[in-house]
């Protein structure tokens, strides 16, 4: 395609054109309103300058009789000029004037007229046909006058107007085409820019980006957030493939010994009880393998970011509440009390089981790592408040904590602290926290408690 | 009990089939949803266990369908979708109990033994027993052989729950759900804490117990 088809087919450059048809439009309506007008103001101006003239002959006339009308109508047609003059006695002939030849009706009748009429005049500096506007009159005397006006320097004027007219046009197509092609081709620029970026990213290069200039103009503003897309985009991609290598090592080894452990029970002669064992025991096994592959499914939705059909106005206080009841028996049993500090009726447009779900890992956790041996009794608290429009739900307990330097760490996929290696659970416990916290706008943060962990849950009351 | 299973995978339904059929239930068996529909609506069955993507026919829709034209025989919902928002769509369009892939058979025995149960009258008691163990759920009191058991709001509930379908097994997952309303596995022993506190509460001191553990499978209440 030439390069001009593709000018033409941007949308500035047909806005363009489209303009600069509306204002050629415009501009030829608005000077032939102008060139109206002022040929009407002209006009007036002539007809009131030839009324001037007819009072003031009429005046000699009266005063100076017959001769000083003649002497001032001779005086007045020798001057060059427009001006048109005729003076005749009853009888139609001349006695002074420029101008010979009137139409009958002009030498007849009495008013305005306008005629074609031959200059012949010898004071005339134009010859040929001419185009008159005379006021005829019989004076008190029997003289017939007649004053006027040849309009040739009306239609100059209209003619001047005309050619203004003509020039603007001209400037404003040779203007407004060349401020249109411009615009065009830094707009195509801009735009190829980011096509090239874009089909760079979908060759692969997803680390890509596209340029942001310093003007800040919308092509800043559509670049700057088409590159947050593919920041985020990046990060998702990023998480997958993390997810992947994590998936694979985690299920692999737990699917690993369940093969090992039916391969064995296969050998294994020596009767029912040992094989039953094994059958059991591969289905426990297999029992966790589901568990670490829905928290992985519940992760991945999590994150996946959209606030599903389940979220609704949740009662968070009363979650807390019924998480906090369902577990009490267990601390208890495991030799921690669990206390719970939770301002009712705090609300949270939220995903219930989520939320819930967040909270059993939060407990689950302190429960996990609370050492039965610790001289102190261990102990877990469970509070929910609501601050500067933000739901804060927090878990504390007074084991053995996280180091600063790991804190952040731990809430990553299926880290667990090189210490806790050898406690059970998959690890993602923490992970589904902190996807439940993004979920909701909000962050997921690890605290000291003095000693031990107070995990905080911060979400924004407005999503 | 006589059950309708709409299931395409043969291999899991010819294991479901045979399972239910140990268990003492007659089983029908459709491998796909349009054959499943018509079985559904001219035979009678106690409970339907539908999957949810079948082919020719997607599962919601034969539920919906049946539901639609008044039959109220009760459905569990098999899926391989297990999100909160499934577990919702699959009730709203008439499911009654919804089980996510992969199961446990004890559990899906469990729940179907609960649901045919609630097509029986017993639905609507104001008070069962259980031996001389009695629950009356208008006054909230709970009597052992003519003596009082104060209980906590959440053991009465549990109890209610067990008594309303004593002799049935239920699972850790079902009074999850249906007493705590919560879709989630927890990791730890949760509810067998509960249900020791329980049983502590109802059996102590009396010479026969009525609150049993079912080995791998959950709890029963029964004389």
């Amino acid at each position: 395609m030439s390069r001009f088809a593709q000018l033409w087919r941007t949308t500035t450059v047909r806005l363009t054109a489209v303009f600069i048809l509306l204002f050629v439009i415009f501009s030829i309506l608005l000077l032939a309103f102008i060139a109206y007008q002022s040929s009407i103001q002209i006009q007036q101006q002539q007809t009131a300058a030839i009324d001037r003239e007819v009072q003031l002959l009429k005046r000699i006339d009266e005063r100076q009789g017959v001769r000083g009308i003649v002497f001032a109508v001779a005086r007045l047609s020798s001057q060059p000029g427009p001006g048109i003059y005729y003076l005749g006695d009853s009888a139609g002939l001349q006695i002074a004037g420029n101008v010979s030849g009137f139409p009958q009706d002009v030498l007849q009748g009495s008013g305005l007229f306008s005629f074609n009429y031959d200059r012949d005049s010898p004071y005339s500096e134009e010859t040929g046909k001419g185009y008159a506007v005379v006021r005829s009159l019989l004076l008190d005397d029997g003289l017939r006058l007649v004053v006027g006006r040849d309009v040739v320097e009306r239609r100059g004027f209209t003619a001047l107007i005309f050619q203004a007219f003509v020039l603007a046009v001209a400037g404003i197509l040779v203007f407004s085409t060349l401020a249109g092609v411009v615009t065009a081709r830094r707009v195509l620029k801009r735009i190829d820019t980011i096509n090239a970026t874009s089909h760079k990213i979908m060759s692969g290069n997803l680390s890509e980006r596209i340029p942001v200039t310093r003007r800040n103009d919308e092509f800043d503003g559509l670049a700057t957030s088409l590159n947050a897309m593919l920041d985020r985009i990046e990060d998702l991609m990023q998480g997958l493939k993390e997810v992947t290598d994590n998936v694979a090592h985690d299920l692999k080894t737990p699917l690993t010994r369940l093969r090992n452990r039916a391969e064995a029970a296969l050998r294994d002669s020596s009767g029912n009880d040992s094989k039953n064992e094994a059958l059991e025991t591969t289905i426990s096994e297999s029992d966790k393998l589901i568990k670490t592959f829905n928290a992985l499914l519940m992760i991945a939705r999590a994150e996946a970011g959209a606030p599903s059909g389940a979220f609704a106005d949740v009662d968070v206080s009363a979650v807390a509440v019924d998480v906090a009841e369902l577990y009490e028996p267990a601390a208890e049993e495991a030799g921690m009390t669990l206390d719970t500090r939770i301002t009712p009726g705090v609300q949270l447009r939220a995903n219930r089981e989520l939320i819930g779900q967040a909270l059993v890992n939060l407990i689950e956790n302190a429960l996990k790592y609370h050492e039965p041996g610790a001289d102190t009794p261990g102990h877990i608290s469970v509070a929910v408040h609501e601050e500067a429009g933000r739901v804060k739900i927090e878990v504390g307990d007074n084991g053995p904590g996280i180091p600063p330097e790991d804190r952040a760490r731990v809430v990553e996929r299926f880290v667990r602290l090189e210490k806790s290696r050898t406690e059970p659970g998959s690890g993602l416990g923490l992970s589904l926290v902190a996807a439940v916290a993004r979920l909701h706008r909000g962050e997921f943060r690890i605290e000291d408690n003095h000693p031990g962990v107070l995990a905080v849950l911060d979400l924004p009351k407005a999503i | 009990m006589k059950i309708l299973l709409i299931e395409d995978d043969r291999e899991a339904a010819s294991y479901l089939v045979q399972a239910l059929d140990e268990a003492g239930h007659v089983t029908h068996h459709a491998t796909d949803g349009e054959t499943g529909y018509a079985m559904a609506s001219s035979m009678d069955y106690d409970v339907l266990i539908v999957d949810r993507m079948l082919p020719r026919r997607d599962g919601l829709s034969i539920v919906e369908s049946l539901r639609a034209e008044g039959n109220k025989t009760p459905v569990l919902i098999l899926s391989a979708l297990g999100e909160v928002d499934d577990r919702v769509t699959g009730l709203r369009a008439g499911g009654d109990d919804y089980l996510a892939k992969p199961y446990a058979f004890t559990e899906l025995l469990a729940r179907i033994e609960v649901l045919a149960r609630r097509s029986s009258p017993s639905e609507a008691a104001t008070s069962y027993q259980v031996g001389d163990l009695t629950l009356d759920r208008l006054s909230r009191k709970v009597e052992r052989n003519g003596e009082s058991i104060l209980l906590q709001p959440r053991e009465f509930r549990l109890l209610e729950y067990l008594m309303k379908n004593a002799g049935k097994v239920v699972t850790r997952t079902m009074l999850l759900e249906n007493v705590w309303d919560y879709h989630f596995d927890p990791q730890t022993n949760v509810i067998d804490v509960h249900m020791s506190r329980l049983r502590a509460k109802i059996d102590k001191g009396h010479a026969n117990p009525l609150l049993h553990t079912i080995r791998g499978a959950g709890y029963m209440i029964r004389e």
